[in-house]
């Protein structure tokens, strides 16, 4: 789960700790967190055609305080980076970023000499789990990275790999 | 046809510009012959003014140009003191003209800024463009919000990216900037 | 704002921050609203939060570097961006486009503008409390994305206009499907047409709610379907005609009321008529080359400065060149209509309700990188 200061519990309980895994994974609630054009191949998922519903991650909440998962989908302006701490620090443990799309990675193409305006990648101020790039990434390749985080939550990876022939 | 009116009407703008350096004694009619450059039959004094302006600015007289279209996009390019834009921008207002962008250049070499006004009218194609340079090291100008609305949000902008103050402006605060916003990117000299 | 801060003792308003992170202001907007109970007294949309520096960039790039960017800003309708910064180079730089490449060019941004405004209407009943259109919107638009994916190469960003011309022919599969979509979507939006538009509860939230003046409109400079549902009838493609516009036959739908309703009956209508330009410029689409004979490697306009302005989905979008002879622009200014559009939301939704300022301003078609560049 990244680098978060959980404290260890004092008893584990492994097949308890495996089936909370297992529902966790199976219900990671995303928050509605599109910043640019990333955004819309989020919403592009979650809606008809990728339906991110097969994999319990449709309910996109608002409120940070329900969410398991953040997906940082856009461009992270030097404005916008206090608001977006604010809402990482929010959110309950246990908890994931997914940096979506080459901005949240890289700074994407904004990145020029003398960019005075933006972040470069989520992982400098946040504990990024998954990297998905592109621009924007298609939302095949945003269930892929969703089920590689359910693999980082359980230990194993319970759907096919996609093979490339 | 409306962009005869307007440059029409706007020339009259001018007309303080070319009187106040000539003679102050001289008559109206010669003014305006000196600007239109139309020979009138005025004799000797009508000549000597021509000579004065033909001296002064050996380039077309300064007043609103009509520009091509086709390889510019829009039709009247006006040039105007900084003091006079409030003037031209309530006569764009009458003729109920809308206010397309403001924005500024920065010309660096000459040490100055420019400020660009883009008209543009609902009912008749007539884009009229209104321009100011504006010293760089104190680049002010009046603002127009209060003959256009709109020009609040612009004119906040233009001073984020390039310093130009707007006086009378009711919240000149950062707009696309940071609030604690101190630098003003899009000059030529600006280091990140 | 400075008024607002010497509050009287007796004076019961309350200061509320909507956004920047808000599921319905689509786009990372913030908007500081003093409310007396529910009613708004004063709002004042502050930007900046996705500002990515796009004219800068202009400075820093060449002319063709800079067209990835022009998708960048508004992505919905990144066709029609490409559209308007590739014609004021053209312009400024004297290059001529071929027929054919002119009939792409409208083709793909008309269905480029029905899959934008599939998604604003999805979007928009989605904030008023609706899922369900949502889903139906994003059906349709997925087959709109699959056939620009086949010519375009991208879903979302796309940057398939060069300087002269398109990059890409079309095949004849792109033509015949869009022949399909066209027919499938006919019969789809009286389906829209009797479930959502003719729904009690929506006409409840839209009509009479954020009416907006034609003299507000012109104060603001606002454009696209803002104005037209003031009853302003100003649409670039038939104001000052570019491209091949002049030779298609299509209607401007103007409606006077001003209020949500209106612009939403606007762009539903715009629909419709995107789709009649679609089927002329198919039946007319002419043989030829997509790209100019002799396009230049390095683009150098001369010296001076141009203007051009296209309808995006959204209004008037212009593009302001200065340009210094060299192969990189000297300054870039992008006049993006929703900047306008926004303006005047601090003043249109004074004494409104919470709800009713959010169904005005998801009838304003907000895309928020669009305003910040």
């Amino acid at each position: 789960m990244g680098t978060q200061d959980v404290q260890p519990p004092i008893i584990h309980f492994a097949s308890l700790d495996k089936i909370l895994s297992l529902g966790r994974a199976n219900s990671l609630w995303p928050m509605t967190f599109g910043l640019a054009c990333c955004a819309i191949e989020m919403m592009a998922t979650g809606a008809s055609r990728f339906d991110l519903a097969r994999f319990g991650a449709e309910v996109f909440r608002p409120s940070p305080r329900q969410c398991d998962v953040m997906i940082v989908a856009g461009t992270i302006s030097k404005k916008m980076e206090p608001a977006v701490k604010t809402l990482y620090d929010q959110m309950p443990e246990p908890k994931w970023v997914i940096a979506m799309g080459n901005c949240a990675i890289s700074g994407g193409p904004f990145v020029f000499e003398g960019q005075y305006g933006i972040v470069e990648g989520a992982d400098k101020f946040l504990p990024v789990d998954i990297y998905i790039p592109g621009c924007p990434p298609r939302p095949e390749a945003l269930i892929e990275g969703i089920l590689e985080l359910e693999e980082k939550v359980t230990g194993f990876r319970r759907w096919p790999r996609v093979e490339a022939k | 046809m409306l962009l005869e009116k307007i440059k029409e009407a706007l020339s009259s703008l001018y007309e303080e510009i070319q009187a106040a350096p000539e003679t102050p004694a001289a008559p109206e009619a010669e003014v305006k012959a000196a600007e239109e450059a139309a020979p009138e039959p005025q004799a000797a004094e009508g000549e000597t003014v021509q000579e004065e302006v033909k001296d002064e600015e050996p380039s077309a007289p300064p007043g609103p140009k009509e520009t091509d279209y086709k390889t510019k996009g829009y039709h009247l390019d006006v040039e105007l003191e900084p003091g006079k834009v409030g003037a031209a921008v309530e006569i764009l207002n009458r003729e109920n003209f809308f206010l397309e962008a403001i924005t500024g250049v920065d010309w660096i070499e000459a040490q100055q800024l420019e400020v660009v006004y883009d008209f543009n009218n609902f009912t008749e194609l007539c884009r009229v463009v209104v321009r100011a340079r504006l010293d760089r090291s104190n680049p002010e100008i009046p603002t127009i919000s209060h003959i256009y609305q709109g020009a609040n949000w612009h004119e906040r902008e233009t001073h984020d990216f390039f310093g130009i103050v707007f006086t009378g402006h009711p919240n000149l605060e950062p707009l696309l900037l940071p609030e604690d916003a101190d630098f003003h990117p899009l000059l030529k000299d600006f280091k990140a | 704002m400075n008024g607002l801060l010497q509050q009287d003792v007796n004076q019961e308003t309350f200061t509320l921050n909507l956004g920047p992170q808000h599921p319905a202001t689509h786009g990372v907007l913030r908007v500081k609203l003093v409310m007396d109970g529910e009613y708004i007294v004063e709002a004042e949309p502050v930007l900046g939060y996705i500002h990515r520096m796009h004219e800068k960039m202009g400075e820093n790039r060449t002319w063709a570097q800079f067209l990835p960017n022009c998708g960048r800003m508004d992505y919905l309708g990144a066709l029609s961006y490409n559209h308007g910064y590739v014609a004021a180079v053209e312009r400024a730089a004297g290059i001529e486009v071929p027929e054919r490449a002119e009939y792409l060019r409208v083709i793909t941004v008309e269905l480029n503008r029905i899959s934008s405004h599939l998604l604003w209407f999805g979007a928009f009943v989605l904030d008023l409390g609706g899922f369900t259109p949502l889903l139906y919107a994003f059906d349709d638009r997925e087959q709109i994305l699959d056939l620009l994916e086949a010519v375009t190469g991208s879903r979302l960003t796309y940057c398939y206009f060069r300087f002269g011309g398109v990059y890409n022919d079309v095949e004849d599969s792109f033509i015949s499907g869009t022949r399909a979509f066209i027919k499938r979507l006919r019969e789809r939006l009286p389906m829209y047409d009797a479930l959502v538009t003719k729904n009690i509860i929506l006409i409840k939230r839209l009509q009479d709610i954020g009416p907006i003046s034609k003299d507000m409109v012109r104060r603001y400079g606002a454009t696209g379907p803002v104005a037209r549902g003031s009853g302003i009838p100003f649409d670039v493609r038939k104001h000052e005609p570019y491209s091949v516009y002049s030779e298609f036959d299509f209607d401007i739908p103007v409606y006077q009321e001003g209020d949500s309703m209106a612009r939403y009956m606007v762009r539903m209508d715009e629909m419709v008529q995107s789709m009649r330009i679609i089927e002329q410029a198919l039946d007319k689409l002419p043989d030829g080359p997509v790209m100019a004979k002799k396009p230049p490697k390095i683009v150098k306009p001369e010296k001076g400065d141009y203007y051009h302005a296209v309808e995006a989905a959204r209004g008037s979008f212009g593009v302001r060149i200065v340009s210094d002879g060299t192969n990189q622009a000297y300054r870039l200014k992008l006049r993006s209509p929703t900047f306008s559009n926004l303006s005047l939301f601090g003043e249109a939704c004074r004494g409104m309700l919470l709800p009713d300022a959010l169904a005005l301003m998801g009838s304003l078609d907000l895309v928020i990188p669009e305003i910040d560049r």
